[in-house]
């Protein structure tokens, strides 16, 4: 058989995994957004490792819904508050804590937020300080691991979260075995899957309390900078 | 139009089915592409704008991961190059909008001759994306394109030659994503929930793992992170400063 239709069988059957053990969850999650949005909220956004692209993929999307706000790691490196190395390679810099001053320091937040904490591990002392900080000023956290991975890290997370979700991969995440040689994943598409049925969830939310949902347009689609700005422009450096 | 996470799950779904289907054979040759790259000690360097690039972090950097996927990110100008933050974040004087910034990322790395490139635009219509295709080519590379067809199709080219970026590539892959990238209908002009990333790892996790089967099947081993830290700090060690 076709190793690539392998992969992709393996994929699909782990999206309709995660549709229906998640489910419930992702319409609640949903809501809590929806609710933060409407009470003048941010939904606030940090992941580690390759829970980022779970974060790109609710922040600023085309066909997305607006506010939600990236807190990046990247902002520190491009002003040489630290390396690649400590990012990409050996992941160091998610065992600081003291980053978060940093990070959060060149932001606007503010009580009203809703923090959104991804790792596949739950256990990195950087995402744990989101989570106690959150925590102290009595904001809501939604949490999104790999409950295997989390299990075997010793992770600590989900003490924090009022809600979680599962990325639902088995620990380590490997797709296909090509004559003994593990290849591939699917949890990073999984999770991008769970973000888009959220947005499919909070769109429904407005669409039934306002009859209207702000919804971002593609940056490459005539007038969408003019429709894009109006959304944002409200919150100011909040979103940016 | 009802839109809700079971909408969506029954429609990226049969987008996946349809992704395959009419990909499966530029997917084959873009791991017949990757896997000569790999045996000529090559390396796999990815360009991609905005959240395109996502598809270079899912295929690397973890266990069951190619190891020579080297990620080319504008914000390298700064961390690695003589870019001021200032410069690079210039609201007017936009940097990726800048002339020369192809050739700026060309020689900013270590790029050699058997390395080949991924240049991912969902809309295939920018600038730096279509320069970065044409100089990989003047400089002999292979160039593979991810884009979306509908989405190209229907938006004019902003680059000066009038070129789009699937005219350039020597294999050129449809996300099959739709115009907008936004999949879902609804009651007003919006549509939501978009799929790029999604179709984009796909096509990108299908090429490798038919990469290493290929490599396998020539008697090469391939180099792949496995979770053994002795292994992957040794292939690591291999292609430093490459990736």
């Amino acid at each position: 058989m076709d190793i690539k239709k392998v992969y992709l069988d393996k994929l699909k059957a782990d999206i309709d995994r995660a549709y229906d053990t998640q489910l419930e969850k992702i319409q609640v999650i949903a809501r809590m957004f929806g609710e933060c949005m409407d009470n003048g909220g941010v939904v606030q956004l940090f992941g580690v490792r390759h829970g980022i692209e779970f974060v790109n993929e609710l922040n600023y999307r085309a066909g997305g819904i607006a506010p939600f706000h990236k807190m990046n790691i990247g902002d520190l490196l491009i002003r040489h508050m630290c390396t690649k190395e400590e990012v990409y390679k050996t992941f160091e810099i998610y065992n600081r804590p003291e980053v978060y001053d940093q990070l959060t320091s060149m932001y606007v937040l503010d009580d009203r937020d809703l923090y959104v904490l991804v790792s596949e591990r739950g256990n990195e002392p950087l995402v744990l300080r989101f989570a106690q900080e959150a925590k102290k000023r009595g904001q809501k956290i939604v949490a999104v691991v790999n409950k295997s991975y989390y299990d075997n890290c010793g992770g600590t997370l989900l003490d924090y979260a009022d809600i979680w979700l599962d990325m639902q991969t088995e620990c380590p995440d490997v797709a296909v075995d090509v004559d003994g040689i593990k290849v591939g994943q699917t949890g990073t598409t999984v999770t991008n899957i769970m973000a888009q049925m959220i947005t499919g969830e909070l769109y429904r939310y407005f669409i039934e309390k306002h009859g209207q949902a702000p919804v971002l347009l593609s940056a490459n689609v005539k007038g969408a900078d003019v429709h894009n700005n109006a959304l944002t422009d409200p919150y100011g450096r909040r979103v940016r | 139009m009802t839109v809700d996470a079971k909408v969506f799950l029954d429609k990226i779904q049969s987008l996946l089915d349809h992704l395959y289907e009419s990909q499966k054979d530029v997917i084959e040759e873009t791991a017949q592409l990757m896997a000569r790259c790999i045996e000529n000690d090559g390396v796999v360097h990815v360009f991609g704008s905005g959240h395109s690039v996502g598809l270079a972090i899912d295929i690397s950097l973890r266990e069951g991961s190619l190891v020579p996927v080297h990620i080319i990110e504008n914000a390298d100008a700064v961390i690695l190059g003589e870019f001021t933050l200032e410069e690079f974040t210039d609201k007017v004087n936009k940097f990726e909008r800048r002339q020369g910034v192809a050739q700026y990322f060309y020689n900013l790395y270590d790029i050699r001759e058997n390395d080949i490139f991924f240049v991912i635009s969902n809309s295939g219509i920018n600038g730096v994306g279509i320069d970065f295709a044409m100089l990989a080519k003047e400089n002999g590379h292979k160039v593979i394109v991810i884009t979306s067809m509908e989405h190209t199709l229907a938006e004019a080219s902003r680059h000066p030659s009038g070129k789009k970026l699937y005219m350039l590539g020597d294999v050129v892959i449809d996300n099959c994503g739709p115009h907008g990238d936004a999949l879902l209908p609804t009651n007003g002009i919006e549509k939501v929930c978009s799929v790029s990333s999604i179709c984009n790892n796909a096509v990108a996790q299908m090429a490798a793992v038919r990469t290493v089967e290929i490599l396998k099947e020539h008697g090469y081993n391939p180099p792949v992170l496995t979770g053994d830290e002795a292994h992957d700090r040794e292939l690591k060690e291999h292609y430093k400063g490459r990736i």
